[in-house]
């Protein structure tokens, strides 16, 4: 189904689906950070601007509660989270890099065990994509088959058009549901030109070689060239769309607290430290090869896709200046 | 009106660093040398681990220079050699961290060889790396430098940097700080850290961070709450400023790297503050074995026992 949305009928459907008592997420200033983050209201949504985090948080978030736990007396009692509770949620000015992510990470939360906190919400949320009129050169979308209008993940793809609004174009059921629920906001389709599309400049990157060189190379003095400067921060994993390892910690005191899943990233000298005091991955470049491999070869052999949509985030927030595109781009060369 | 910052000695300076790098790895007095190089994105650089002579030629000196290079000569960093003797590349306020870990034993002086910089300033963290330096785009962390010419280093090229005025921001802003109330700054710090996501990207380009398994990390017993929520984000930061306090020299490493602009040096810098007018203390000027919060002295103002 397509279809037009004016800019002023864009934000009256943002207010109205908040005043349907949905929770509206999109990107929204936090202190000077652009979040994707539930919306008050559609005033505060920031179009213009690639979130520092990617919107995976919106089904996996930074930290949740899974249960609790509560002495009584003798008695301990033990109080589950049901996902059932999750609310209804818009995910709207999505970018095709976030959006993308989303089928990338169904393939391991329905894998064997099925996640019901991400599968609940990835139920009851419909993905409002926003193609991409600006780019800098840490975007790489591209290289690794995706595009600034690539409506991957999205239930409803929206392209900015000159002269204001945007083109609209259902790809789910649920985004024609969200249509017709409010059909009085959108107008059949015009014949406006689309704003220009961002043009990121990196090279195509010929994947297939990728792989081809990491299945060989597992052990390569390539490894320390690449990594001897990484410092083992998670910085590039909690910003990535696609990462989505997660440690659970419980909190608390003896008489009552809570068991939580977190965010966690194979940089940390942490993440493989076992019990016994040994570490596998007893040096950086180990931890930061594992970040690639993952990506790279071990997702597409498990799940026949690659980990990484190009979003650029972990190039421009990398502390000490690691570029994911330079290297993949490099290894497709060797 | 954007006034430029004379950078023109830069690239006299990357020829210079260019030519002892070679120099040194050639002769061998160095087992290696740290330094920057150019990367991938326009005007962008890197750190980088040269061993051989002819990779000098890597080495780059601009504007996009900002890591503070001391983090890759500490144990928390395994993979860079510890043995013989290491050149590294520093700005007057790398050298200061330098300073600040031979004082802790961290470092010998004579396992390392300095090529200083003449620095005019860098470019902040929010800016493209290929952006010109203007009064707007430098460091804040530049805008205080009294160290544009590192001293005491093996090496250092000829070049003047140029050192114009500029208006300290820290210092205004901590003053902002210190006339709200407490529930006011309770308020600003509480915004600023439900924004941590426990990346530990500030710990981990700390040079004064080197402990090699961080309180933070450890689970028997948990010391801090390790989830990203307010009571172990606000223990994390607030740990961590009291365990620089005295120490930290201002690199403004942990500010520039935090992806969520969490403005951390502020607390540095307010600690620092602390120090100087109480122990008339500042960190990374001296060797000293004896910061003021590892020595007691009966000088020290003991009117806080009641």
């Amino acid at each position: 189904m397509q279809k037009y949305l004016s800019q002023q009928n864009f934000t009256t459907l943002l207010d109205k689906l908040i005043t349907e008592g949905k929770r509206v997420v999109a990107p929204r200033l936090n202190s000077g950070t652009v979040l994707y983050e539930p919306l008050q209201s559609a005033a505060e949504t920031v179009t213009d601007q690639l979130p520092r985090r990617s919107g995976k948080e919106a089904f996996f978030p930074l930290c949740e509660d899974i249960m609790s736990y509560r002495k009584e007396g003798q008695q301990v009692l033990l109080n589950d989270i049901d996902p059932a509770r999750f609310p209804e949620t818009v995910l709207v000015g999505v970018r095709p890099c976030d959006a993308a992510a989303v089928p990338v990470l169904d393939a391991v939360f329905s894998w064997d065990y099925k996640d019901e906190f991400f599968l609940e919400r990835r139920r009851k949320t419909t993905i409002v994509g926003l193609a991409c009129t600006t780019a800098d050169d840490a975007c790489f979308c591209t290289a690794v088959g995706l595009a600034p209008d690539n409506p991957k993940g999205a239930d409803l793809f929206l392209t900015p058009l000159e002269g204001g609004g945007y083109a609209c174009e259902t790809y789910s059921e649920k985004g024609e549901q969200l249509i017709q629920a409010h059909r009085q906001l959108f107008d059949e389709p015009r014949n406006s030109t689309a704003l220009p599309l961002a043009q990121p400049q990196t090279e195509t990157v010929d994947l297939k070689k990728v792989k081809a060189w990491l299945d060989e190379h597992f052990e390569d003095p390539a490894w320390d060239s690449i990594a001897t400067r990484c410092v083992g921060c998670g910085a590039c994993a909690f910003v990535c769309p696609v990462c989505h390892c997660f440690d659970i910690v419980d909190e608390g005191t003896e008489k009552s607290g809570k068991r939580r899943k977190n965010w966690d990233a194979c940089g940390f000298w942490k993440f493989t430290h076992h019990a016994s005091g040994h570490n596998p991955r007893d040096q950086q470049p180990k931890r930061y090869r594992n970040r690639i491999m993952h990506k790279f070869k071990y997702y597409d052999d498990k799940f026949g896709q690659i980990l990484c949509t190009g979003c650029g985030r972990c190039i421009r927030l990398c502390p000490v200046g690691i570029d994911i595109a330079s290297i993949v781009e490099e290894i497709s060369k060797k | 009106m954007t006034h430029a910052i004379d950078t023109s000695i830069y690239s006299a300076v990357t020829d210079a660093i260019r030519g002892e790098a070679q120099r040194i790895l050639s002769e061998g007095q160095v087992s290696a040398v740290v330094g920057y190089a150019a990367a991938r994105r326009k005007g962008s650089a890197q750190p980088i681990v040269i061993n051989q002579a002819d990779d000098a030629a890597k080495l780059i000196f601009t504007p996009a220079c900002v890591n503070n290079l001391a983090v890759y000569l500490t144990k928390a960093k395994k993979e860079i050699p510890k043995t013989g003797k290491i050149g590294i590349v520093v700005k007057g306020c790398d050298l200061k961290a330098l300073v600040g870990l031979m004082g802790e034993s961290q470092l010998k002086r004579e396992n390392l060889y300095l090529i200083g910089i003449p620095c005019a300033g860098v470019l902040a963290s929010t800016i493209q790396p290929d952006k010109e330096l203007t009064h707007d785009s430098i460091a804040s962390k530049c805008r205080e430098c009294d160290v544009h010419l590192p001293t005491g280093c093996d090496f250092l090229p000829s070049q003047q940097p140029g050192t114009p005025e500029l208006e300290k921001r820290y210092a205004a802003e901590i003053a902002r700080l210190e006339t709200m109330t407490p529930a006011e700054r309770w308020k600003y710090w509480k915004e600023q850290f439900s924004k941590c996501i426990k990346c530990y990207a500030c710990r981990q380009v700390c040079p004064f961070c080197f402990c090699e398994q961080c309180l933070c990390d450890r689970n028997k017993p948990q010391m801090v709450e390790t989830t990203p929520r307010p009571a172990g984000n606000f223990a994390w930061h607030v740990v961590r400023a009291m365990h620089l306090a005295g120490r930290c020299a201002g690199c403004a490493e942990c500010e520039r790297v935090c992806p969520m602009d969490i403005p951390l040096n502020l607390l540095n810098r307010k600690m620092a503050k602390e120090l100087k007018e109480l122990f008339e203390h500042e960190a990374g000027l001296e060797v000293n074995e004896k910061g003021p919060l590892a020595s007691f002295s009966e000088k020290d103002d003991q009117s806080f026992i009641k």
